[in-house]
């Protein structure tokens, strides 16, 4: 074995460890099941993952976010040697760009700083992406910026929707989908990382890491937007896109986001945020939280929750600023099938 | 220094618009492409494939245009469908170009050479009149009438603008403009026109809200609906949505999208609304794109817009 694959093996081990836990925590349940299910129960709490996200405030895209960036993986006990010699794609989110509305995708200094941090720790790093509803990604880099930004920064492009595809199995089985089709590029990663915004969405409630990763899926193959996802449920296959595609990264462009009616036509909502995480769950968790929606209520996150990743509070360790010192509510759409996804009160 | 009225309403110098598309180079450097891709680095693609047989024909460089319908030809499926790579069979959405690119180059072979495509496209006709995107029930969430059928992207999905024009656009350089799935592709199109013009990539309105328009669904929605008869204001403000953004967001951009600038003169083409800089735009999508490495995708349309004819009235030479 190669030390390239060896080093991969080890990021995907580290990156396993908090989703794994709780497949393995199952069956250490199922053997002490004899003992009693107040047993059961203890061991099932005391297996279930924990992972640790990081917050940053007083963000702002023409300072420098390298430092931010970088403090925030190593809070997230991400260790730059797992980079040397890796390849890295940042998956920004450049769903329908208009230079109208620049709080919509994911903002290029967010790319180039990300890139910066991993190139700084040995890594090969790429930019990818499939847009969901334009089909000339041409056009959604030049409105979003990103392309400009892109040649400033002497990073590749692979344009995600027309590559080369392969399957895999559907890890994930959430939904009724045999198997996923990802890109050469996704495919030839050692770790992808989710380059989110900060977001409402008008069926789900919001989009960060996880639901940033459709933009993986080339349009090629299951269209523009990619309606065969839709018809198989959208949480489901936010989590078995998730759940096949590993290792990866989160960090969330929260700095300038969207709320109302987002993912697309929502009002600027001005945060000042950087949130950083290896597990994806927890980091959009703990968003839903800043935002003012109540986790668990948010479909894909309660169907990832303890499998994937915690989404409680309680087993998710926080780095840099506490949450609740950086909340404030997100307007969300007035819909019947949003109503119930505000948290409570919000803040006592 | 006076102006012209063109200069004034162009902003631009006269001699700026006297620039031609150097469609020799053009056409030279897709005929010389082996592989059919969107991108050089990518796998050759049915659609690239079936826009560079289009441009090919329509250009008379029969051969290079044959050389790519005889490929298209050998990944059509024995139910007729063409899937969208070689190794992809689904989805088959690319159907619907290589009707459209058979029926270039048998619009230009000989009556005995013409026959040997007339298989083949029968075949991918019956499969495209029998694929239909899946009807949902009426939405208020939704602005468009989910219940009209159209084409999908991916069997068992909804029917999206796109899929619909190209199947429209086809269907109808085939001679069925009067079959009632045309003509309800006709209806769906015209349904998803923005209520200001234009189109977004399908949807109009959710939950209330309008979407955004874009050039290239839009021109595609032109395109299919040239010489339809449709007496709809949205039409025309779609034109006018076009005209404008090309000429004020795509022409004075750094660089050119080139898909988009190329759909959005094709549909304004179609209506007889090419503006007049048209080519100089063109020439300078074409000088960026021979910047970069070769893309059969972008060749091909760059080509296509650089007709000065309507396309859907060339095909009809079928």
């Amino acid at each position: 074995m190669s030390a390239h694959s060896q080093q991969g093996d080890r990021l995907r081990e580290e990156t396993n460890r908090s989703k794994g836990l709780s497949r393995r925590a199952i069956l250490t349940a199922g053997g002490v099941s004899a003992v009693g299910l107040t047993g059961l129960g203890l061991a099932r709490q005391a297996w279930l993952p924990t992972a640790e996200t990081f917050i940053a405030k007083g963000q702002r895209y023409d300072r420098p976010l390298v430092q931010t960036i970088r403090e925030g993986l190593r809070c997230c006990n991400v260790q730059p040697t797992w980079f040397r010699g890796k390849r890295v794609l940042l998956k920004p989110n450049l769903v329908e760009p208009t230079r109208l509305c620049p709080h919509m995708t994911t903002h290029p200094a967010i790319i180039l700083a990300a890139a910066e941090v991993f190139r700084g720790w040995g890594a090969s790093v790429g930019v990818g992406e499939a847009p969901a509803h334009v089909r000339d990604t041409e056009m959604a880099l030049i409105e979003s910026g990103v392309g400009e930004a892109l040649r400033e920064g002497d990073l590749s492009f692979a344009d995600l929707n027309y590559e080369q595809v392969a399957s895999r199995r559907n890890r994930g089985c959430r939904s009724t989908l045999k198997e996923i089709y990802f890109p050469q590029s996704v495919l030839e990663a050692d770790i992808v990382v989710s380059l989110p915004k900060m977001k409402t969405h008008h069926w789900v409630g919001m989009t960060c890491s996880m639901k940033n990763f459709y933009g993986v899926l080339p349009g090629i193959k299951y269209g523009w937007p990619k309606n065969v996802l839709h018809h198989h449920g959208i949480p489901q296959t936010v989590v078995d896109i998730m759940a096949t595609l590993q290792p990866t990264l989160a960090i969330v462009d929260g700095i300038d986001c969207m709320e109302g009616d987002g993912p697309i036509m929502g009002s600027l909502k001005h945060m000042g945020l950087i949130v950083v995480g290896r597990n994806l769950p927890a980091v959009d968790a703990t968003v839903a939280r800043i935002m003012g929606l109540e986790q668990s209520r948010v479909s894909y996150l309660n169907l990832a929750a303890d499998w994937l990743g915690p989404i409680d509070e309680r087993r998710i360790t926080q780095r840099g600023e506490r949450w609740q010192a950086v909340a404030s509510p997100f307007e969300i759409l007035d819909v019947e099938h949003l109503r119930g996804l505000r948290a409570g009160p919000l803040l006592s | 220094m006076r102006h012209s009225l063109l200069e004034v309403w162009l902003g631009l110098p006269q001699s700026s618009l006297e620039a031609s598309v150097d469609t020799t180079r053009l056409l030279d450097q897709l005929e010389s492409l082996d592989h059919w891709g969107y991108y050089s680095s990518g796998p050759t693609a049915s659609e690239p494939a079936a826009w560079a047989c289009v441009a090919l024909a329509l250009h008379g460089r029969h051969m290079a245009a044959e050389r790519i319908a005889r490929w298209l030809i050998s990944i059509q499926q024995p139910n007729g469908a063409v899937g969208i790579t070689a190794n992809q069979r689904t989805p088959t959405w690319p159907t619907s170009l290589t009707i459209l690119a058979w029926i270039a180059i048998a619009s230009r072979d000989t009556p005995e050479s013409r026959a040997k495509y007339q298989e083949s496209i029968r075949r991918a006709i019956r499969w495209g009149l029998a694929m239909r995107g899946r009807v949902i029930p009426k939405s208020p969430n939704l602005g468009h009438d989910t219940t009209i059928v159209g084409w999908p992207w991916a069997a068992e999905t909804h029917s999206w603008l796109e899929p619909t024009c190209f199947y429209v656009f086809s269907l109808r350089a085939a001679g069925l403009k009067t079959h009632p799935r045309v003509q309800e592709g006709i209806r769906l199109i015209v349904d998803r026109l923005l209520p200001g013009g234009g189109c977004n990539y399908g949807n109009t309105q959710v939950l209330g809200q309008t979407l955004l328009p874009h050039i290239q669904p839009t021109g595609l929605a032109m395109m299919a609906l040239a010489d339809a008869s449709i007496r709809d204001g949205r039409v025309e403000a779609s034109l006018q949505y076009l005209s404008h953004t090309i000429q004020k967001d795509l022409a004075s951009s750094r660089a050119i999208p080139t898909a988009s600038l190329c759909f959005g003169l094709l549909g304004l083409t179609a209506h007889r609304r090419r503006p007049p800089a048209a080519d100089k735009w063109l020439q300078a999508a074409c000088e960026q794109v021979q910047r970069q490495s070769p893309s059969t995708y972008k060749l091909a349309l760059l080509a296509l817009a650089a007709k000065e004819n309507e396309l859907l009235s060339e095909l009809y030479q079928f």
